[in-house]
């Protein structure tokens, strides 16, 4: 029996017309020219995994660009504020952008997970798109895990992340069924055809 | 005479009248003396000129040799007649030093004293005179002085490679510790490995791990030791002036009679690039940390173990370049014969440079890995660099004053546009000079015309300004591309520049300006409209400007330069990452086989450096500084690509050993923010664009910023 492949790094894409999503406000934070990530550690049960959370340039004019940078992604993040319309409008555009441009080799189970931010904005007064039909849209996408986030006030963020963390390696470990550690040219033989049948 | 000579003869057979020093010398201990005094002669006279080569030839007197090997020959060019020599193995019987040496057999109808095949030509660099003379007799003498290998000692020597071509000559390339590597040597019939095998018994030779025909001199294990002997062996050389053996090799790149009164001499670049190197080597005497640690992105414990190349700074260019340059004509670049192995008998030296790629074995396994530190081009070109040190103060107001003619026109563009580019500009000069850069003021225009632009600009500009304020909030209902460009300028003016005393706090009024003259832009030229990147762009020229209309105009000439960077379809900014590639290809090959092998060819790891030109790179006063030497265009309209090669160059060691993938690559160029010197950079990138010459030129993309 093959031991799981105890990965460590997980790749993890930021999109939407929302940013902020892993930082403070700050005078010296500013738009992403390009593409640039940060690391982030999460405990997964006895698990310590580092997360590499990349952000790139919002605007879709720079969407060409994602060929290079989602190129590996373990999970793509969807986020939308949950005060504009349009912005929850233009997740389908961004998960179909990505999985064009990331071309992952099994599209219809990629882990996604979608992030409805900016809760905290005037209260919640302001809102125009419900917790329901965050969800329906999740659901429809063949169940998208959803979370409400702050990024500001720093509300349910980890949680999210936690999550993110969890869906990677889920999508891992069916990874592991089939492909052990030790792999020979005749075993890999049999396991495509196993994996043909399934 | 062929084969091995393990003799006592003397070394030089010919004697030298001009020195008074007849008697060949055989005993090897009593010319102590006249050795120092060599040395000092060839001190001050740093030109390998007759009385210092006589002076080197005595020096050398004293000395056996262990190893000498006829009709190895010296091939200066394709079309070139060969050069026939001598190599030999020196050995200095007063403190057992060795040195490697091959001299041309002296011409049959020179005048010289060396009229036999087995003595030696007398060495002179030419002169303006021999420069001249156009007779094929002289410009082959001159070559066999050009090629000329004096004496090295094999301390300085860095490598060894073979190469035994199954069709042509075996022949060896040597790789000094300089960087600078002596012209191929090839064997008219065997013998190669004899040499290595006597080599070997007077020094340390292993065989490198990585390619079975590369020979490591001095190779020492530890190779944090290593490089450090080899920076402290570069600031013996530095403290020296230019020592014997660096000039003797040195010599090899000069180019005869080019020197007259008013170009500088072409040594200085050479010793411009000692001071190079005395940088480096400051930086390993101040601690090792600090070079190897914080310099380089690496700790000292995670030096890499394969530290072959560690003071290459430049590779061959490939033999596209070579092609190239050859047609500058003979006089051009004599040094890039050097690399010219690949006539119709040899093969060429670089010429598994694919299968080096395929193999992953990217360290120097070809000589074209190995490069010199400079390059002819610069030593040969006629234009100096100035140093860092030799760089002018930003230009100042008094000195920007004289710029002008009586009736307001400026005078000297060429020199406007050299002075900003090597000093920079004074801050209470920048407001004004920065117009002309930007293509706001005409150069030529006088103090009434530029009245009347200043006065037309500001109407057409409030014109502009008018058409998106007179929008009203029902309007705006109806008009969403207006609402989508608005509240993008909107989220990116609050977050650009804001540290900056002048855009910081809350309700900033420069800020305001900001969004302002984006909105106004995205109106002016409505199909491009607003992207991300423009605000950085826009921010320093405000900051100079310090006025609303004169900082939107300015931007207006930039944007004209940039527009293509924020195209749709992104054909600006993959032209000059291409161009880019194209460059590292030329410049660094080993270092582009490095990114071919990690899949990062499209360059977009540096996407950030030239979508908003370095603009996130460096403080502030240094973007502005930087941003005026470009807007100079005073040596070409695309020097930000040789900036982005240099800098790479830089660095091209952290990035291979510490064998970065794509993503821990663009961090790590994301994390050069802040950290790059940005006169090194540029001092760099001048050295690259002297030396890529019209190859570079070739690559670079045809319109754009």
């Amino acid at each position: 029996m093959a031991t799981a492949r105890k990965r460590t790094l997980l790749k993890v894409i930021i999109l939407g017309d929302s940013g902020y999503v892993n930082k403070k406000f700050s005078n010296a934070y500013k738009a992403t020219i390009g593409a640039d990530f940060l690391t982030k550690e999460v405990q997964v049960d006895d698990r310590l995994i580092t997360m590499q959370i990349w952000d790139t340039a919002g605007q879709e004019r720079f969407q060409s660009l994602g060929v290079a940078f989602y190129r590996g992604a373990d999970c793509c993040v969807l986020v939308y504020d949950v005060n504009t319309t349009k912005t929850f409008e233009n997740l389908d555009n961004w998960r179909d952008e990505f999985l064009i441009q990331a071309s992952p080799s099994d599209p219809d189970n990629f882990p996604f997970v979608v992030l409805g931010n900016k809760i905290d904005l005037e209260g919640g007064n302001n809102r125009v798109v419900s917790e329901k039909k965050a969800k329906a849209w999740c659901a429809q996408k063949g169940g998208i895990p959803y979370f409400e986030t702050s990024a500001k006030e720093d509300y349910n963020v980890d949680q999210a992340f936690k999550c993110i963390a969890h869906n990677a390696l889920k999508n891992e470990e069916a990874e592991d069924i089939y492909l052990p550690d030790v792999i020979d040219v005749n075993a890999t033989a049999t396991t495509k055809k196993a994996s043909g049948c399934c | 005479m062929t084969g091995l000579v393990m003799t006592s003869r003397p070394v030089v057979s010919h004697e030298t009248p001009e020195i008074g020093h007849q008697k060949p010398v055989s005993d090897g201990f009593s010319h102590t003396t006249r050795c120092t005094e060599a040395k000092a002669s060839e001190l001050s006279n740093l030109q390998p000129s007759l009385a210092a080569l006589c002076n080197e030839e005595k020096t050398y007197q004293s000395a056996v040799v262990v190893y000498a090997k006829e009709n190895i020959f010296v091939q200066p060019g394709i079309k070139c007649k060969r050069i026939s020599g001598r190599l030999s193995l020196l050995k200095k019987a007063v403190d057992d030093v060795m040195f490697l040496a091959w001299l041309p057999y002296a011409l049959n109808n020179t005048s010289d004293s060396a009229t036999d095949d087995n003595k030696f030509v007398v060495i002179s660099d030419g002169g303006p005179a021999l420069s001249e003379a156009s007779s094929t007799a002289e410009s082959e003498k001159r070559d066999r002085t050009l090629y000329a290998v004096h004496p090295v000692p094999i301390s300085d020597m860095r490598a060894v490679r073979r190469h035994t071509p199954t069709i042509g000559w075996h022949h060896i390339i040597i790789v000094l510790h300089t960087g600078l590597s002596l012209p191929p040597l090839y064997f008219t019939n065997g013998g190669v490995k004899d040499f290595l095998t006597v080599l070997k018994q007077h020094t340390c030779l292993v065989r490198s791990p990585d390619d079975p025909n590369l020979y490591l001199v001095n190779d020492i294990a530890d190779p944090l030791q290593r490089s450090m002997t080899a920076l402290d062996l570069l600031e013996v050389q530095n403290r020296a002036g230019w020592s014997e053996s660096a000039g003797g090799s040195a010599s090899l790149f000069v180019r005869g009679g080019k020197d007259d009164l008013d170009t500088p001499s072409p040594r200085d670049y050479s010793l411009g690039v000692l001071e190079h190197f005395s940088r480096v080597t400051k930086l390993a005497r101040d601690t090792t940390a600090h070079i190897f640690g914080k310099d380089q992105g690496l700790d000292a414990s995670t030096w890499p173990c394969e530290g072959e190349e560690t003071l290459i700074k430049l590779n061959y260019p490939p033999q596209g370049m070579l092609a190239v340059n050859c047609a500058d004509g003979e006089d051009e670049a004599p040094v890039l014969r050097v690399v010219q192995s690949d006539d119709d008998e040899a093969a060429p030296c670089d010429s598994d440079s694919q299968s080096r790629c395929d193999d992953g074995e990217s360290a120097s396994t070809s000589v074209g890995s190995f490069e010199l530190l400079e390059s002819e081009r610069i030593v040969s070109s006629s234009k100096r660099i100035p140093s860092r040190a030799q760089r002018p103060f930003p230009l100042s107001v008094e000195e920007w004053c004289a710029f002008f003619e009586p009736d307001g026109r400026l005078a000297d563009e060429r020199g406007f546009r050299e002075r900003a580019f090597y000093g920079g500009i004074d801050q209470n000069v920048r407001k004004e000079a920065w117009k002309y850069l930007l293509g706001y003021m005409p150069f030529n225009s006088t103090v009434a015309e530029r009245e009347q632009i200043r006065e037309a600009k500001k109407t057409e500009y409030d014109a502009l300004k008018a058409q998106w304020q007179s929008i009203s909030a029902s309007q705006e209902k109806r008009f969403t591309k207006f609402r989508e460009r608005r509240m993008r300028i909107d989220k990116d003016v609050v977050r650009t520049d804001r540290l900056l005393p002048f855009y910081a706090e809350e309700d900033n009024s420069n800020v305001e300006l900001l969004r302002s003259i984006l909105m106004t832009y995205t109106f002016y030229n409505f199909d491009l409209g607003y992207c991300q990147g423009m605000s950085d762009l826009l921010s320093p020229i405000l900051y100079v400007m310090e006025d609303e209309v004169d900082a939107f105009w300015c931007f207006v000439g930039l944007m004209d330069v940039m527009e293509s960077n924020f195209h749709r379809d992104q054909n600006g900014m993959h032209s000059q990452l291409q161009s880019l590639k194209k460059l590292v290809q030329l410049l660094d090959p080993q270092l582009h086989c490095y990114l071919e092998k990690m899949d990062c060819l499209n360059y977009f790891f540096c996407y950030r450096w030239v979508l908003i030109t370095f603009k996130r790179e460096f403080e502030y006063s240094l973007v502005l500084r930087l941003w005026e030497a470009l807007w100079s265009k005073h040596l070409c309209e695309h020097f930000h690509l040789f900036v982005c090669a240099a800098v790479l160059q830089k660095h091209r060691r952290a990035i291979i050993h510490g064998e970065m993938e794509f993503d821990t690559l663009l961090r790590f160029i994301n994390d050069l923010s802040g950290k790059i010197d940005l006169e090194v950079a540029l001092y760099d990138a001048e050295m690259l664009f002297q030396y890529a010459g019209e190859a570079g030129q070739e690559v670079l993309p045809t319109s754009g910023p």
